[in-house]
Parts: structure tokens; sequence; C-alpha cells
């Protein structure tokens, strides 16, 4: 009886707990929404409602401007993903590189591990002044640009932790291969590649949020007016604070939508791979 | 024998730096010889090096090294400051959260909210809340290495295994004790991958911050130059210099985790090969518990 007892209780302690995670935060997010509408938070950070508007006015003005709005949402999320796809794929063929001949593999890894420090704002310039010839209207030259640093941030990402995936296996799987006298690409197909799968999402956890700050940092340098960065800006310097705030939205919206698409993505995949 | 020369990691690093700079040379030549302003796209890396060394004054009575080194000071200094503040925060935060399950509940969602979030994309809103540039450097590279080093030491925290509690419930440690004797040593290896992520990104956002007003600082002189308010040459000095500084802060930190973790070296000593073992049996017992730590590190 009395163990029946606790138990009961103890299931019950879990449920308030569970139900006290999703509630204090969310109180937690609906005070800090009322103080900002209230203008408490204006007051605390000392500024007022015209460089910090209130949560209404940043959604009116998003709803009269949503057309622009999306269409800069758009340069930015593509040049941040097709900078993803070409950036992951170079940094998994850098990995590969690096898997199948270790001695200069080993080497190029190195290098593409130290761009991932390199600050954006050196590349973004370079690469603005490098692709000047690839087309005659800025706009295009500005995305390839913008592409391009991205691309690098995201392939040195890639590069490390498929390196890793590609190398670090369980001895008894490769044990296993050897008494089957598996030929090296029989190892690379079905050990190998299948091994990189987890370590190619740990990646991309990384990269993604990575590579749309990277876009929206080379936006702020790039030839064309467009996108969600350059807009922030050129808003804040015309003082339209309402509209830089309705951007800096979007841009907070493309970080979170993004990564619950690749957690999607993640677990469609993961019960594929039984990962 | 080829192959004996590349199994050493510097040699092919070297091998892969030399391929670059060729690279570079030739695309340097090609541009050169097809367009008007090769400055602007591509110059010589030998012309760079010697507008290092260069005493021509490009700027009021400065040369370009001195233009570079002077305005990194203001910049670089504050970044430094922010980074300590939000490191320290950061740590503080974490301890926070691990000793009262109220304060993770209510922050955590949030931390990892603002992960996705493109905090840089802020800076130009704090520059004009704050309305001061030095503060809204030291905030926002603040802001940018709080985070990782929040979450990463919560979960170094969160990865101690039971065994380890159990120990520490044996001993009837206090829970101050818990902490200065587990919780905290184990979440060190964490602590630094936080730190390295954190610091090219406050470097970053320093620079950033700079751009957006003509106030000094590496970023204002990146964006004069390209504009030709200044010799194009110092533009290419701070990307140069950017670079370096960007790598070497993650390798300052790599040194400092090293001076601070004894059982690190000893692994790094053990894993080289041909060096002389000295006391082996000491070295496996401490190898042992050291690849504890370096697999909680791969899991970041």
């Amino acid at each position: 009886m009395t163990a029946v007892r606790s138990r009961k209780s103890k299931s019950a302690k879990n449920a308030a707990n569970a139900a006290l995670t999703i509630i204090l935060p969310v109180a937690l997010g609906v005070l800090i929404v009322a103080l900002w509408q209230g203008g408490v938070l204006q007051k605390l950070f000392g500024t007022d409602d015209y460089v910090l508007p209130e949560p209404t006015r940043i959604f009116s003005i998003f709803q009269d401007n949503s057309s622009a709005v999306w269409a800069n949402i758009k340069i930015t999320t593509s040049v941040a993903m097709l900078g993803l796809l070409f950036g992951s794929l170079l940094g998994y063929a850098a990995a590969v590189l690096g898997a199948l001949k270790p001695g200069i593999g080993a080497g190029a890894l190195a290098v593409v591990g130290a761009f991932a420090s390199v600050p954006l704002v050196a590349l973004a310039p370079v690469m603005n002044n490098l692709t000047r010839d690839v087309s005659r209207v800025a706009e295009t030259r500005s995305f390839v640009a913008k592409i391009l640093v991205v691309m690098l941030i995201a392939a040195a990402d890639m590069g490390l932790n498929a390196y890793r995936g590609l190398t670090e296996l369980p001895p008894y799987a490769v044990d296993l291969m050897k008494t089957y006298a598996a030929s090296s690409k029989t190892v690379f197909l079905k050990l190998r590649l299948p091994n990189s799968v987890p370590y190619i999402f740990t990646a991309l956890k990384v990269s993604v949020p990575a590579s749309i700050m990277t876009a929206i940092v080379s936006e702020y340098f790039a030839e064309f007016n467009g996108g969600v960065g350059r807009q922030i800006r050129e808003n804040i310097l015309l003082a339209q604070y309402s509209t830089a705030w309705v951007y800096i939205m979007a841009a907070c919206g493309i970080g979170v939508g993004t990564y619950v698409i690749l957690m999607i993505v993640r677990s469609i995949i993961a019960r594929k791979f039984h990962m | 024998m080829k192959k004996s020369i590349f199994e050493k990691k510097w040699v092919s690093v070297l091998f892969w730096i030399v391929l670059l700079i060729i690279a570079w040379e030739i695309g340097a030549f090609i541009v050169a010889a097809t367009k008007r302003t090769p400055a602007n796209i591509l110059p010589h890396l030998t012309n760079i090096i010697a507008a290092a060394f260069s005493t021509k004054q490009v700027a009021g009575k400065l040369t370009a090294s001195e233009v570079v080194f002077t305005s990194a000071g203001a910049t670089l200094f504050r970044a430094l400051v922010g980074f300590v503040l939000g490191a320290v925060v950061g740590y503080v935060l974490a301890l926070l959260m691990k000793l009262s399950g109220i304060v993770e509940k209510l922050i955590f969602p949030y931390l990892m909210l603002i992960q996705l979030i493109p905090v840089i994309g802020l800076a130009p809103i704090i520059l004009s809340i704050t309305g001061d540039i030095n503060i809204s450097r030291v905030i926002i590279s603040a802001i940018l290495s709080f985070f990782p080093v929040a979450t990463n030491v919560l979960e170094g925290m969160k990865a101690v295994p039971k065994d380890n509690y159990d120990l520490m419930y044996t001993y009837a440690a206090p829970k101050w004790m818990i902490f200065s004797k587990v919780l905290i040593p184990s979440s060190k290896p964490y602590l630094f991958t936080g730190l390295k992520t954190g610091a090219p990104m406050a470097i970053t956002a320093s620079i950033l911050v700079d751009t957006l007003q003509g106030d000094g600082g590496l970023g204002c002189m990146l964006s004069q130059s390209l504009k030709h308010a200044m010799n194009i040459y110092v533009f290419w000095l701070i990307v140069f210099f950017c670079a370096i500084i960007g790598i070497l802060s993650t390798y300052v930190i790599g040194w400092i985790e090293l001076a601070v973790t004894p059982s690190l070296r000893v692994e790094r000593r053990t894993s080289r090969p041909g060096r002389p073992k000295k006391n082996k049996k000491a070295l496996i017992e401490k190898n042992g518990g050291m690849n504890n730590d370096s697999s909680q590190i791969q899991k970041v």
C-alpha cells in the first residue's frame, strides 16, 4: 500500500516537474513581452520606444511591409542554404580525402579548420572583390560572393566533424571487415559512410545557425542592397528603428525555423539509420 | 619514403599552405595581366608584405602597419574585455543553473533559442541603444562569448557520471565540495571548448561594430581603405591581421588549457611517438583517466 502511494506521489511530482519545465520559461517570456509592451524594458535599457518599439508596433509594421520583408528573407535564406550545401559537400570531400590519404588529408583538414577561426569581416570584403567579374549584375555578383563566404564557414564545420565520423570506427566493426577480407572500397561504403551520418548532423547543428549568421554579416559588406542583414543596417542608418526591428525578428525567425527543419530531417534519417 | 614525410602533420600542413600561396600568386599574375586595378582584387603577396614594412605615411603621420596596430589596440582590447566578461557571467550562470533547478528551467530554453538567433545582427541596434561604440563592442563581444561558455559548461556538469556523485555521497561531502571537487574540474574541458568557439566570434563582433561608426578601430579602417580613403594595402594588411589574430586566439586558449590541465600534457606526450616514456605505468594510469576527458570533448 505504501509502495503504491509513494509511486503515485512520485509520478505526481514528475508531472509537476514537467509542467514547471514548460510553465516557467513561458511565464518568463510573457513577463518580458509585457515589460517590453509596457515600456518598462525601454526604461531599464535607458532608451525610448523609438529605438526599442513595442512588439505590437513591430508587428503592425511587419504587416504593412510583409512583401518586402518576405523578399529579403528569401534572399538571405537562399544564400545561407546554398552556401551551406556547397560548403558541406566541400567539407565532406575534404574529410573523405583525409580519411583515405591520412598524411596529406590531415594537413588539409588543419588548413580548413583554420578558416573557421578567420573573422567573417575579413573574408566578406575579399570575396566581394574576387567576384567583381562574375556577372554584370550587382545582385548576382553579391549573391555569389555571399555564398562563397558561407561556404568556407560551413566547409570547416563539416570537414572536421565528418573526418571524425569517417575515421573513428567501432573496433569490432573494423575487425569484422578484416575477417571478411573486405576491400577498402567496401569498408568505405559499408562502414565509414554510415558511421559518419550522425557526425554530419553534429556538424549541421553548428553550421546551420552559423551559416545564417554568416549570410547576415556578409550582407553588411555586400555590394547589392538586399537581404535581412543589410535591411537591419540600412534601416538603422535611416533611423527607422521599427522597420529594423522587423528585420531583426525576421532574422530570429529564419534561425529558429531552419533549426526546426534540421531537427525534423534528422529524426527522419535517424529512424532509417538507427542512430 | 615519400609517404613517411607526409606522415608528420606539420609537413602536410606546410604542403597545403604552400599550395595555397602558389594558387594565390597564379591568381595574382592573371589578375595583374587582365585588370586595371589588380591591388583591389588580388595583389601579390610580396606587395602586401612590402606594404607592412614600408615607411610611407598613409594616414596622418602613420605608416600602414602603425595604422593597423593603433586601430587594432582599440578594437581588440574591447573584444578581450567583453570576452572575459561574457565568459565569467556565462560560467556563473551555468553554476547557478546546476545549483537550482528553477533557474535552469527558467533560462535553459532561452539559452538554446538565442544560440539559433544571429546575435551579430543585433550589433547596430545595440549601438543605437547604448550610443557609445566602446560599450557596444564590449557588450556584443560579451553576449557572443557568454552563450557558448554557458551551454558548454552546463553540458559538462550534466555529463558527470553517476559513480562520481555516489562516491562523494559515501564521503558525505557537502554540496560546495561536490562542486569544487567533481563538477568544476570535470567541466573544465567543456569550458575551453566554449571559449574556443567564443573567441573568434568576439573578435568578429568587435570589428563589425567598428564598421558601423567612423570612430577608429580595425573595422573602420577596413571600410575606409575599401572606399579608397586610404591606401588599399591597409585593407589587405587588416584582412591578414584579422585572420592571424582569429587563428591565434583559438591557439592561445589551447595553450592556456594545456597549462592548467596537467593530465592533458601527459596525454600529448604519450601520444607523440618516438619520445622516451619515463614512468610508463603512471602514464598509463593517468591516460586511462584522461581518455574520459577527451571523449567528452569529442561529444561537444
